[in-house]
């Protein structure tokens, strides 16, 4: 049996691919939704087999939900956007669905899952950093009770790293990431965002001034008052973007 | 103005300077050489002071000076550089031993040359003024021109076409009836939109209708996500305005805000006309966090810069995001 979910915010677009699934008999679906929360929260329930996945939907698009999950469903991109292919595949979508589509393309997208099936599950989904939008636009965040975050990267002050985690500072709030600094660094913009110090990434929008502090170390200091260390090749990365 | 102009406008005063006071004050009784030779210093130096009065008259243009103003200011400076021109004609009389001419002819005299040279000089700048409002003109057509291109262009995003014709795909199955309507509004809608894009000006009530049109169509695909309100008062209906002025809008609001928001929103289009002036609200939800809010930059981009080519740059077009909802005014004097 192959346990489906559905994942897309138009209801017609949902409704013809529940038609097209009720006609595979092997086929269940365990869930349908009609946004990226739902998306996330259903996998994690059911953990399906198959994911039948729109892209553009409010709150998290269909990238975002990829990343948050922590299992790893075969994934096939439903979607009326041919520019998103080439990332689809990237992220190892099985197939990429363009709408509208043919019964019998959806049916060689169905025997396709089918193969896959026989294949051993990758333990981790493969999927997440890499691929999504770069320079990143918003940083999805999943906190432990399972709530999710979204944080338009223009709302960061600035980015510590703590051990193996990242904590995001955006006007007072933290949320904490489980993330290496420099991935998140290579994902964000350049031209906005600089790493001052091993331990943080800084908004230079945020950026009050500069104070030297002792010969040849400086602090940043924020415009809501905050100091941040700055080591000397922070400093050169700084100058060098201003 | 450049060197060159200059050099001419100096030489000409100079010269006319030169010519008519030599014609006005030769006397037989005077050889015409010392003449000449003492009036060469004193019309150089006028034709200096005609040359600053191009300030003056650039400072306080034919329109817009009160008269009052226009005479005291000329007047005052006629009589300076008539004055200073005096002095240098003693003083080069003086150094060439002869008799000084009359003061009386002689200050006429400078007085009436720099009139002259201010009359060139208005002369030169409504030249210059009309020949910048035809560059003006031609601009507006040019940019008018580029504007219907790009709306053109960016009328319909192509998603709308692919996304309505997977919902009758879709609608095929279950409500075949549906789906039926659904083809014959998205036929509809597309030779309505090549009809009236061919158009110079249609009537905001036909806009409307076509906005209508698209809205409907959009309603099918998002279901209970997309409520709308359209109040447009029967005066402001018959404005004149540019074709798919408001579709690329509206096309916004659906795309960037009722598509970002899970439990979707009210889309409120409102328009009245008051005092000659036509006013066009567009307000609809939005999701503050929205991952690329791009698109609508460059809809509304088009949509300020045919308003401006309609309208001569009279008409303003507003946005402004508050508070979860998107708001684009228009105002459009008539």
């Amino acid at each position: 049996m192959i346990r489906a979910v559905i994942v897309d915010d138009e209801p017609p677009a949902r409704e013809i691919l529940r038609e097209f699934l009720s006609a595979e008999e092997d086929v269940e679906i365990v869930a349908e939704c009609a946004n990226g929360f739902e998306a996330v929260k259903a996998v994690g329930e059911h953990d399906p087999d198959l994911l039948l996945l729109d892209i553009q939907m409010p709150k998290l698009d269909g990238f975002e939900v990829l990343s948050l999950l922590d299992r790893s469903p075969i994934v096939v991109f439903v979607t009326a956007h041919d520019d998103y292919a080439l990332r689809a595949f990237e992220v190892h979508a099985l197939d990429y669905l363009l709408k509208p589509f043919s019964e019998d393309r959806f049916r060689t997208v169905m025997q396709r899952v089918r193969n896959q099936m026989r294949q051993p599950r990758p333990a981790v989904a493969p999927l997440g950093s890499q691929l999504r939008a770069k320079p990143l636009q918003r940083i999805v965040v999943k906190s432990e009770d399972g709530s999710i975050q979204v944080v338009p990267v223009s709302r960061i002050d600035y980015i510590e790293a703590a051990d193996d985690a990242i904590v995001i500072v955006t006007g007072g709030a933290k949320l904490r990431k489980q993330q290496a600094i420099g991935d998140l660094g290579n994902e964000l913009d350049p031209d906005r965002f600089v790493r001052i110090h091993r331990s943080y990434l800084l908004n230079i929008e945020r950026l009050d001034k500069l104070e030297l502090y002792a010969k040849d170390s400086r602090v940043a200091i924020l415009r809501d008052g905050t100091r941040l260390p700055m080591s000397r090749s922070g400093y050169a990365r700084l100058r060098e973007l201003l | 103005m450049n060197a060159r102009l200059v050099f001419y406008a100096v030489a000409a005063v100079t010269a006319a300077a030169l010519v008519s006071s030599v014609l006005l004050l030769w006397r037989p009784d005077v050889p015409i050489g010392p003449i000449v030779v003492a009036a060469l210093a004193p019309s150089l130096v006028l034709g200096f002071i005609g040359l600053a009065s191009r300030y003056l008259c650039r400072a306080m243009p034919l329109r817009g000076t009160t008269a009052t103003r226009m005479i005291t200011t000329h007047g005052g400076s006629a009589a300076a550089a008539s004055g200073v021109w005096v002095l240098m004609w003693n003083a080069s009389s003086k150094a060439l031993h002869q008799t000084p001419p009359a003061f009386l002819p002689l200050f006429i005299l400078g007085v009436l040359l720099y009139v002259e040279i201010v009359i060139v000089y208005y002369l030169f700048l409504e030249v210059e003024a009309s020949r910048e409002a035809e560059d003006a003109a031609l601009r507006y057509q040019v940019l008018a021109r580029e504007a219907e291109l790009r709306a053109f262009k960016a009328q319909v995003d192509p998603h709308f076409l692919f996304n309505s014709l997977n919902a009758v795909a879709s609608l095929c199955g279950s409500r075949p009836a549906d789906a039926r309507e659904m083809a014959q509004r998205l036929a509809e809608f597309f030779r309505l939109m090549l009809r009236v894009g061919a158009l110079e000006r249609i009537t905001l009530g036909e806009e409307i209708d076509l906005v209508s049109r698209y809205l409907a169509i959009e309603k099918v695909r998002f279901g209970e996500r997309l409520r709308t309100h359209i109040d447009v008062d029967d005066a402001a209906a018959r404005c004149m305005v540019p074709p798919l002025l408001l579709q690329p809008l509206v096309e916004n609001a659906v795309r960037h805000g009722i598509a970002s928001v899970v439990e979707g929103g009210t889309i409120d289009i409102a328009a009245n006309l008051h005092d000659g002036t036509l006013r066009i609200r567009i307000d609809n939800p939005a999701d503050p966090d929205r991952a690329d809010a791009r698109g609508e930059g460059i809809g509304l981009q088009n949509a300020a810069g045919r308003l401006s080519a309609v309208s001569d740059g009279r008409a303003r077009l507003n946005a402004a995001e508050d508070a979860g909802r998107f708001r684009v005014d228009i105002e459009l004097p008539r």
